[in-house]
């Protein structure tokens, strides 16, 4: 029997059938999809880190190295379990070639290693740890897949001719959010090439008991051992090999449960939609005594099929799209230990969509509780509780149109039943503007000031060499000489030693020189004066200090205090920064920059080309150029962010409006009835329920513009303060965000709202009339 | 005297294939200006589906019905609602008010359609109406909050607020308590003194011996019809057994 009904009764509601039916399917897929990443990236993830043996602690360093310094902290540490250094042979892209692709314009920092001793093994594509023979080159694996090297192609280092034999894995800079990148050659050969690059030693801890991994960082900044370069823990490494594609889950989640959302509002409206259409046999089948439980099976029944019939459809769905997503997991990190569990837990992910759509028809189907079995039968429709309203009479009416009027009425007096309609188009609203406002943000030219950069049009970068401080004097003598240059500033870092509250001592990155010159912008305070010292966000953060502090430094034993004059939002090398302007001839310069102003603008690509090339050491760019380096890629994908939002959100609107008002023209077929009988015409009808979706419409995106601008604003902070940055206010497109936006979801509600209710049009008075 | 409806040989049929019936069978008929008449037949003979074809709230599948000369079964959806809304008022069996008006909103509904502005005078006619029929006391009530005649009553008033050539009642009484019919079929008297056209369908033989003219249904068919003299609120157990009468002669 059931199965006869739920086929006459789909064949009724054809259109909304498979509607539902997608949206329980496409929630199946992600959801069977999301399951089986998590399950596969948590196990590769660990399956390279355990067989690479990952470094727990690893203290990158420029300059001079004092291995048996070193050693000898390792050897007296208790927690330390092995030890080595490790040497990465940082070398200009121009000098690498493989095949008939030159590394001169990538922007990774290319380098070269032996393979480790200890630990840190850099792996073959099958988990082993690979030992190049002399004459073989292995080439990080990013570059297999942007196709730039095949094995057997010819490599050029610095002269030198290599023969690609091989990909690798490296758990340490795999990932695409690591700058560095590691090639691999045998002992010999890297002595060969050894002095056409500079060295940065990796100095490498394994420990005992990962959970001190707080403690030993801790005594290895009080040591006063090498630090000279990023620090880099297991932790960190864990995060990044997983984020690139755990932002990809995170992703397929979130978007996931909002289709998981959508079926169930779908849902709701098609099913509330049926029970008016059915109120009257509903309380006839109360009336002759059938129980609540058996009436629910029939309703159960349909939808049951419906998502049974969805699931399977989103199972086979992710069949093709899991191995499309799960290559690149593969690629970089291998099969995953766990892989024969992902079958089962996709298909737990799909029970889990089922269950929770029949919970909560189940759930709605209660309202057959609260029928009563003889106003169903005496009315036909359901009785409803109006609230509010009361004041606003048709009597006193001067203003609206009668359509207009009773549309609004409506609504007024039926706040409950509006209450979703209205939510949905606030998060419409809401998921539309947040992403336009923050990529507009991003993308302004002012931006760059709250992110830690001046507002200049040339930076030189001098780093990864010898005798910074002199080259640098050089480059700024010859800027002083050159008339196109009409202002100039430098600012050096340094690493110095800073107490913290509870006696040990920490390093900080100090940037030293005139901050005034080219200014940021500061979330709190000033730039710095003498004895002062202007904190990035994160770094105040960490150390819990804020404006008007005390900061001291230990400068060659001696303590000097300096106040925290400002605080502001960084995403230069990671977020943690300082700035200061005393004068300082004991530590070591990490690295300079050259900030100039050219007295034209359009001479800027000139002078980077002419400065690149007489100063081949140092890294010259447009400033615009090295924004859109930093974050340019970060720009364009909050731009297809933005647009996918604003498709989402429609989408979204659109089809709850159509459910929506469907349920409403059935909710009010007697009332429609009765008005036509009374000599209200179709068009009247419209323009009633256009008007009611008017209100809710300017109402839904007045609280969503309102909330996208307060709480979108501090949901969009939190993201942005991910690169450092603490303050942030939205700058907003007016034309876009207030006029084209809003225009769009109207246009867009609007088309549901008038063929959700062609129904009405089709509502015969003298079928209601005789109820 | 002028005939305001006059219909000939409508059908109407409902379903399809094994389903199909036909519930008017070839039926015509003619109410005259100022006349008070009403249908009487058992369930299931056609009356209201008759009322709602004269009426031009439904259509009919074969046939014509003409409104004071216009040929209803041309007309456009458009055309019959402004028929209904100027000239034609109803009175239904359950009540059809709607629940967000209160109930002097719900009396000028109708008119406020077309004549928005003139909102205060609308008000003026629509107490008077309320206090013709006695419920001047319950303009600014909630449907629920009043009873089932008083909302009739109510019912009542908005069918006249457009001042209507006719006004259509279907079971007007039937969910009614013996006053509270007696009550209304009094109003109904008075608004057909006054001119109105006024046509019941009923089962009640005391609603229909208020009527000048009864017309007799079955089965889709107009069987037979009882002319009686205008009522003057004398001899009603007469006026009474004389349809009981008639029923018993026809057989319904």
């Amino acid at each position: 029997m059931y199965f006869r009904i739920i086929r006459r009764d789909i064949s009724k509601s054809k259109w909304t059938t498979l509607m539902t039916m997608i949206f329980v399917a496409a929630a199946a897929m992600l959801v069977s999809l999301a399951a089986v990443l998590i399950l596969n990236l948590s196990g590769a993830v660990h399956t390279l880190m355990t067989q690479a043996k990952t470094p727990h602690f690893m203290q990158m360093h420029s300059g001079d190295i004092d291995t048996e310094r070193l050693a000898a902290f390792a050897e007296q540490h208790g927690n330390v379990e092995d030890f080595q250094v490790t040497e990465f042979l940082n070398m200009d892209g121009a000098r690498i070639r493989l095949g008939e692709h030159s590394l001169a314009h990538s922007v990774q920092d290319n380098g070269f290693s032996i393979q480790s001793k200890k630990f840190d093994y850099l792996l073959d594509l099958d988990g082993n740890i690979i030992h190049a023979d002399d004459g073989e080159l292995y080439v990080p694996i990013n570059y297999m897949r942007d196709n730039m090297a095949r094995v057997g192609d010819v490599a050029v280092i610095s002269g030198k001719a290599f023969t690609v034999a091989g990909f690798l894995r490296d758990s340490q800079m795999n990932s695409t959010l690591s700058a560095s990148k590691r090639f691999l050659v045998s002992d010999k050969d890297y002595a060969e090439i050894k002095n056409s690059g500079n060295t940065e030693y990796l100095i490498e801890f394994r420990l005992r008991d990962l959970s001190e991994l707080g403690a030993f960082e801790a005594d290895y900044a009080s040591a006063g051992l090498e630090a000279n370069g990023p620090t880099v823990t297991y932790k960190l490494f864990q995060m990044m090999n997983a984020l690139s594609d755990g932002i990809m889950i995170g992703v397929i989640l979130l978007v996931s449960i909002l289709v998981v959302a959508i079926s169930l509002m779908c849902i709701r409206f098609t099913l509330l939609a049926k029970i008016e259409d059915d109120y009257r046999e509903i309380g006839v089948m109360k009336a002759i005594g059938l129980r609540v439980s058996d009436m629910k099976k029939i309703y159960l029944a349909k939808y049951a099929a419906i998502t049974a019939a969805g699931s399977i459809l989103g199972f086979a769905l992710s069949v093709p799209f899991k191995g499309m997503l799960l290559e690149n997991i593969r690629l970089y990190m291998g099969e995953s230990s766990h892989s024969s569990y992902a079958l089962p837990f996709g298909l737990i992910g799909i029970l889990l969509v089922f269950l929770t759509i029949i919970a909560y028809v189940s759930r709605v189907l209660n309202r057959f509780r609260t029928i009563s079995a003889a106003d169903a039968v005496r009315f036909g429709t359901s009785p409803e509780k109006n609230t509010g309203a009361g004041r606003f009479n048709l009597s006193g009416n001067r203003l609206f149109n009668t359509n207009v009027f009773l549309g609004i009425k409506d609504v007024l007096a039926r706040k409950r039943l509006y209450a979703t309609s209205l939510t949905v188009i606030v998060i419409s609203a809401f998921i539309m503007i947040v992403p336009q406002n923050l990529h507009n943000t991003i993308s302004s030219k002012s931006f760059i000031q709250y992110m830690g950069i001046g507002s200049y049009d040339m930076r030189v970068d001098i780093q990864q060499t010898g005798q910074i401080s002199e080259k640098t004097a050089d480059i700024v003598h010859t800027m002083n000489n050159d008339p196109a240059i009409t202002k100039t500033a430098v600012l050096s870092t340094k690493t110095f030693k800073i107490k913290t509250g509870d006696g040990t001592e920490e390093n900080i990155k100090i940037e030293l020189g005139d901050h005034t010159v080219f200014p940021i912008a500061y979330a709190k305070g000033k730039a710095p004066a003498e004895d002062e010292i202007a904190l990035s966000a994160i770094n105040a953060d960490e150390l819990g200090k804020k404006v008007g502090d005390i900061i001291t430094l230990v400068i060659e034993g001696k303590a000097k205090a300096l106040t925290v004059s400002g605080i502001y939002s960084d995403i230069t090398n990671g977020g943690k920064t300082a700035k200061a302007v005393f004068t300082d001839d004991t530590a070591d310069t990490m690295w300079s920059i050259v900030c100039a102003e050219l007295s034209d603008q359009t001479l800027v690509h000139e002078k980077v080309s002419a400065y690149a090339e007489r100063f081949d050491y140092a890294k010259i760019s447009d400033i615009d150029d090295f924004v859109s380096q930093t974050f340019g890629s970060t720009i364009s994908s909050v731009k297809t962010a933005s647009n996918a939002a604003v498709t989402v959100a429609l989408i979204i609107a659109v089809l709850v409006t159509l459910l929506f008002m469907k349920m409403l023209v059935a909710k009010d077929r007697h009332a429609i009835a009765v008005m036509k009988a009374f000599g209200f015409t179709n068009s009247d009808m419209k323009v009633q329920y256009v008007s009611r979706s008017v209100f809710v419409l300017i109402v839904g995106i007045m609280v969503g513009t309102l909330l996208a601008n307060t709480v979108g604003e501090m949901l969009a902070g939190a993201a942005i303060s991910s690169f450092g940055a603490s303050t942030f206010h939205f700058a907003i497109d007016p034309l876009s965000a207030y006029l084209f936006s809003p225009m769009l979801m109207i246009g867009a509600v609007l088309i549901a709202t008038v063929i959700g209710v062609s129904g009405a049009g089709r509502i015969k008075i003298s079928e209601h009339m005789k109820e | 005297m002028k005939k305001l409806i006059i219909c000939d040989d409508i059908v109407k049929s409902f379903g399809e294939g094994d389903d199909h019936r036909r519930v008017l069978d070839g039926v015509s008929a003619y109410i005259h200006e100022g006349e008070f008449v009403s249908v009487m037949g058992p369930s299931g003979s056609g009356k209201s589906t008759f009322m709602f074809a004269l009426s031009g709230t439904d259509g009919v599948n074969g046939g014509t019905v003409f409104f004071d000369s216009k040929d209803l079964s041309a007309a456009s959806e458009n055309e019959l609602s402004d028929i209904r809304r100027t000239h034609m008022g109803f009175v239904f069996q359950q009540p059809t008010m709607l629940k967000n008006l209160n109930i002097l909103d719900n009396i000028i509904l109708p008119s406020m359609r077309d004549q928005r502005k003139h909102v205060a005078s609308l008000t003026k006619k629509a107490r008077a109406l309320m206090k013709r029929v006695g419920i001047e006391e319950l303009e600014k009530r909630d449907i629920t909050q009043v009873s089932g005649g008083q909302l009739q009553r109510a019912g009542i008033c908005r069918a006249l607020m457009n001042s209507p050539r006719i006004i259509f009642g279907d079971e007007p009484t039937g969910a009614l308590n013996s006053k509270s019919a007696q009550e209304i079929m009094d109003i109904f008297s008075e608004i057909n003194a006054e001119g109105t056209a006024v046509m019941l369908v009923t089962h009640d033989a005391n609603v229909a011996a208020r009527t000048e003219r009864i017309m007799f249904m079955r089965d889709g068919n107009m069987v037979s019809e009882l002319k009686l003299p205008k009522y003057d609120g004398t001899d009603m157990d007469r006026r009474v057994e004389h349809v009981r009468a008639k029923m018993l002669e026809i057989g319904i």
